[in-house]
């Protein structure tokens, strides 16, 4: 068995936005995946609640889901992957979602509800009833936030967005997203390998690695004072044009064992801090303000301050 | 010392695919009852060629038994009965499992290395000479093999090698392109870069380093050939158009429908017919289980620790 | 506009295509042994009509002028002479035609249609008993070898049991006299359900098969994910999203399996004596009748083209992203 993440405990407020960022296998997709209920056959939540709006997430059926997923909470997927059905025209995908959850809708105003959602993305109405093979990149990474949209959900989950599109595109998508936000009032759960992106968008973060949160606070503290050694690294290996400070690199040597290890810090393997406590004892939550955390040792923190 | 070393890695590594490759298609119950059936038709095929010992009574062309003339049920002498003239049904379908095996693997065989090459030079190449052939390719797919082999037939007299000739000349095209996109997607690789700057003739290079890395998907292939062939020979010759001097399970067919004895015979009627299901099915599902092993993708998924 | 301009090249392709096919006949015939004349012309006609004959299909003039006339009578309609039946092969192929489009039409739509609604349940339920079910029962039906499965079905249904007739198309007595045309259509469905029946099955096996594997690898496409996300129903989700995309390769299979289709359909015509342009070839092939040999063959190869063509042309249609 495998714990794809292990000791998760977050909350996000209505019209908060909250990053998840980390290496492709650190579980934060798991977790978007989770709050979906879309999580595959082999797998199970082992323990745990997820409490939305006073439901029980974990107690749902797959006729609960069903009628949750698109409705309160939506997913925003990957566009350059096959995420739009090649064959079914695009207004089309983007009124399902909303028939689906307002059967006794006309389809008079589902057709507006559909122009407004893609007036919204800033979509060009003539384009309204293409295929997706004739959108460009960008545009399908908008129609996807359209559909996210329809029905106005409570939570968005953005699961890497803007990944493999260019950076203007880029840029104009983490616009769009931010706009749409307010101008719904949405929360937002972020996440990507991208701390610069995440941290575009997102008030607060979680760092990720090996199924497990190890740093959590805003972004400003995480970006200005990072203590985790993990978030350090990932902090040190972005090189910008105003860095001031001189942050080592460690040699990342193994990618996290998520099979064997039970014991000690899960980072311990790659981390500088070279302490025998670190492969021996679990380490617990350290609180460096009313909203900064690191899961690490008091020592090694210390330690890595002073460095 | 080194080169020699390396080498002997390569074989331990080959070794070692193979055992691991053995290791999944034993797992997969099509690969097993395949083998389990093949093994009994090879058998057969082996048993035939000791027929002839058994005494003149039991040659399949010409043994009739002296105390029949007609056909008859299984018996003791006969297993499976006799045919209208007296000839032993069982030492016929024994007969029949050799030309199957014989049809069923050169023709493949031929087609597969027709396919193989054309392939290879075909992907390799590119330009012109890839689009011509792949249309070439196109023709031969489109057309009919049982309908050309009748035209040929009602113009010449076709001997067992000439069929199994023009079966595998219809069937090349389906190996080709699979072998001709695995070659394109090769072709790119960094190591044949590599060969074709330390000078390497386009030759050399399809065939020391290219073919090696077709060759299984080639074999693959070959045993979905090998299931066709048998199906449009045992065709021609139940029409009455095969090799007049061999006895193979369509010509068994051919001789209970003409004889008016296909009703009344279920002892010959049925074993011929079985044969050739139950032997192109097995070669179907080797291909199958052998298609797992070579794509992991569709490896069953592993069960959770 | 775009779409006739497709139109227009496939059907200039496919028409090269037959005159290659065409000439190559031609010359296999030249180089087979025999005299061309004897195997052209039926000895049993009066010396005038032989010589008539000869003049018609230029069998007296050098191989080019042959060639020229051999085209040109094809194109308009005079196939030659039929030694067998002693009529224009014109008739003859005319009067096949129908029962073989009838009998091969049928068949194909009918296997390909449940094909593919079983097997978009079976990936959709993979693994389980009617799935393993499904599947096993698809490869029986794909490796069956058919004129012995035709010869069963014959000897069950129509000789044991006796609800079907034996073979033919019609019962002639029902036709002489003064029945309705719906007694009619009646009595030519129930010749056609014992081969109708043979060919079902047979490719029913095959067309089960490739959904089934097309709807796997759908299934984990991405936007399956998305379908699910947005909290459509598991039907809706096989039906309007998985099975669409599907059944696509499932239509280019009906394309490349028509050559196994027809062979097919020549050796049921055979044992079911269902009269159509197959059992027309087996029969000129097996009685030296080498002018209907050759209209048979060459008809039957542009009813492949044709069929060709127009499945290019369904999955051009169905696939957006395909410009055409």
């Amino acid at each position: 068995m495998v714990k794809a993440v292990n000791n998760i405990s977050f909350s996000i407020d209505q019209g908060c936005s909250l990053g998840f960022v980390g290496e492709s296998g650190c579980g934060k997709t798991t977790i978007g995946m989770t709050l979906m209920g879309l999580l595959p056959e082999n797998a199970s939540i082992l323990k745990g609640d997820i409490i939305f709006n006073d439901k029980n997430l974990t107690r749902f059926n797959d006729e609960k889901w069903r009628a949750f997923r698109g409705k309160e909470i939506s997913m925003i997927f990957q566009a350059a992957m096959n995420a739009l059905n090649p064959v079914i025209r695009v207004d089309e995908q983007i009124a399902e979602v909303i028939q689906i959850h307002n059967p006794q809708m006309s389809n008079a105003d589902v057709s507006n509800q559909v122009k407004k959602m893609f007036s919204l993305v800033e979509i060009p109405e003539d384009r309204l009833r293409d295929f997706p093979h004739q959108y460009s990149g960008g545009m399908k990474q908008r129609a996807i936030i359209a559909m996210a949209l329809a029905c106005a959900p409570k939570l968005i989950i953005a699961d890497e967005p803007t990944t493999a599109l260019d950076v203007i595109v880029q840029d104009q998508i983490l616009k769009e997203i931010k706009k749409v936000q307010k101008a719904l009032n949405t929360s937002v759960i972020f996440i990507s390998h991208d701390i610069a992106v995440v941290a575009d968008v997102c008030k607060d973060i979680c760092v990720m690695y090996g199924g497990q949160i190890v740093e959590k606070g805003t972004r400003e503290e995480v970006f200005k004072y990072p203590r985790h050694p993990y978030t350090r690294a990932l902090l040190g290996s972005y090189l910008t044009l105003d860095s001031y400070d001189d942050i080592t690199v460690p040699e990342i040597r193994e990618a996290p064992d998520l099979i064997t290890i039970t014991r000690g810090c899960s980072f311990s393997t790659n981390c500088n801090c070279k302490s025998q406590k670190c492969q021996s004892q679990t380490p617990g939550w350290v609180n460096l303000s009313s909203t900064h955390q690191a899961l690490c040792f008091e020592e090694v923190i210390h330690k890595e301050k002073n460095d | 010392m080194k080169k020699m070393e390396k080498e002997s890695k390569n074989k331990n590594h080959s070794i070692e695919r193979f055992t691991k490759a053995w290791a999944i298609f034993i797992k997969n119950p099509m690969g097993k009852t395949a083998l389990i059936i093949l093994s009994v038709f090879m058998l057969m095929a082996i048993a035939s060629f000791f027929v002839p010992f058994l005494g003149p009574v039991y040659h399949p062309m010409t043994g009739t038994d002296p105390n029949i003339t007609y056909s008859t049920g299984p018996s003791l002498q006969h297993w499976l009965g006799t045919d209208f003239i007296g000839r032993d049904l069982f030492v016929q379908l024994l007969e029949g499992a050799k030309v199957a095996f014989i049809v069923g693997l050169s023709c493949a065989f031929i087609s597969v290395v027709l396919g193989t090459a054309i392939g290879m030079i075909s992907g390799y190449a590119g330009g012109i000479v890839d689009t011509v052939l792949m249309r070439v390719a196109d023709i031969f797919m489109v057309l009919p093999s049982l309908v050309i082999l009748l035209i040929l037939a009602s113009l010449w007299e076709l001997s067992i090698w000439v069929i199994i000739f023009i079966i595998a000349i219809m069937r090349w095209p389906s190996v080709s392109r699979i072998i001709r996109s695995q070659t394109l997607s090769l072709k790119s690789r960094p190591f044949i870069e590599a060969s074709k700057v330390a000078g390497a003739s386009d030759l050399r290079i399809i065939f020391k380093h290219i073919m090696p890395n077709v060759l299984p998907l080639a074999f693959l292939y070959m045993t979905f050939r090998v299931t066709s062939a048998i199906l449009v020979e045992a065709a021609l010759s139940f029409l009455g158009f095969g090799d007049p001097g061999q006895v193979s399970w369509g010509m068994m067919l051919q001789w209970v429908w003409s004889s008016g004895h296909m009703f009344q015979a279920p002892y010959w009627l049925l074993p011929p017919g079985i044969c050739i299901s139950l032997l192109t099915l097995s070669f179907y599902m080797l291909g199958r289980a052998m298609d797992e092993v070579l794509d992991p993708r569709l490896r069953k998924e592993e069960e959770g620790a | 506009m775009r779409t006739r301009k497709f139109i227009l090249n496939k059907l200039i392709e496919i028409t090269i295509l037959f005159f290659i096919i065409m000439t190559v006949l031609f010359f296999l015939f030249r180089a087979a042994p025999g005299d061309p004349v004897t195997k052209m012309v039926d000895p049993t006609m009066t010396p005038e009509d032989i010589q008539l004959l000869i003049s018609q299909m230029g069998l007296d003039q050098p191989a080019w002028k042959q060639y020229i006339i051999y085209i040109k009578n094809f194109f308009t309609g005079n196939l030659g002479h039929s030694f067998h039946y002693g009529e224009p092969v014109s008739n003859i192929i005319l009067d096949r035609m129908p029962c073989t489009i009838l009998l091969f039409t049928t068949s194909t739509l009918l296997a390909a249609f449940v094909g593919v609604v079983l097997g978009k349940i079976a990936a959709w339920k993979k693994g389980s008993w009617l799935d393993n079910f499904l599947s096993i029962g698809a490869l029986f039906c794909h490796t069956l070898f058919i004129p012995w499965f035709a010869l069963l079905v014959l000897w069950i249904l129509a000789y044991k049991i006796g609800w079907f007739p034996l073979g033919g198309i019609i019962s002639p007595e029902l036709w002489i006299q003064d029945t309705s045309i719906f007694i009619k259509i009646l009595d030519v469905l129930h010749h056609m359900f014992l081969p109708l029946l043979t060919l079902f099955i047979i490719h029913l096996g095959s067309y089960l098969l490739l959904m089934r594997s097309s709807m796997l690898g759908v299934i984990k496409e991405e936007y399956i994910i998305t379908a699910r996300a947005k909290g459509l129903s598991d039907r809706v989700i096989r039906n309007k999203h998985a099975a669409r995309n599907a059944a696509l390769p499932v239509i280019t299979s009906v394309g490349l399996s028509l050559a196994f289709s027809i062979n097919g359909g020549a050796l049921t015509e055979q044992i079911f004596t269902w009269p159509g342009i197959g059992r027309e070839l087996i029969f000129a092939v097996s009685n030296n009748d080498y002018p209907l040999a050759q209209a048979c063959f060459l008809l039957i190869t542009a009813v492949v083209l044709i069929a060709n063509l127009v499945v290019d042309l369904l999955y051009a249609h169905m696939d957006p992203r395909i410009k055409y």
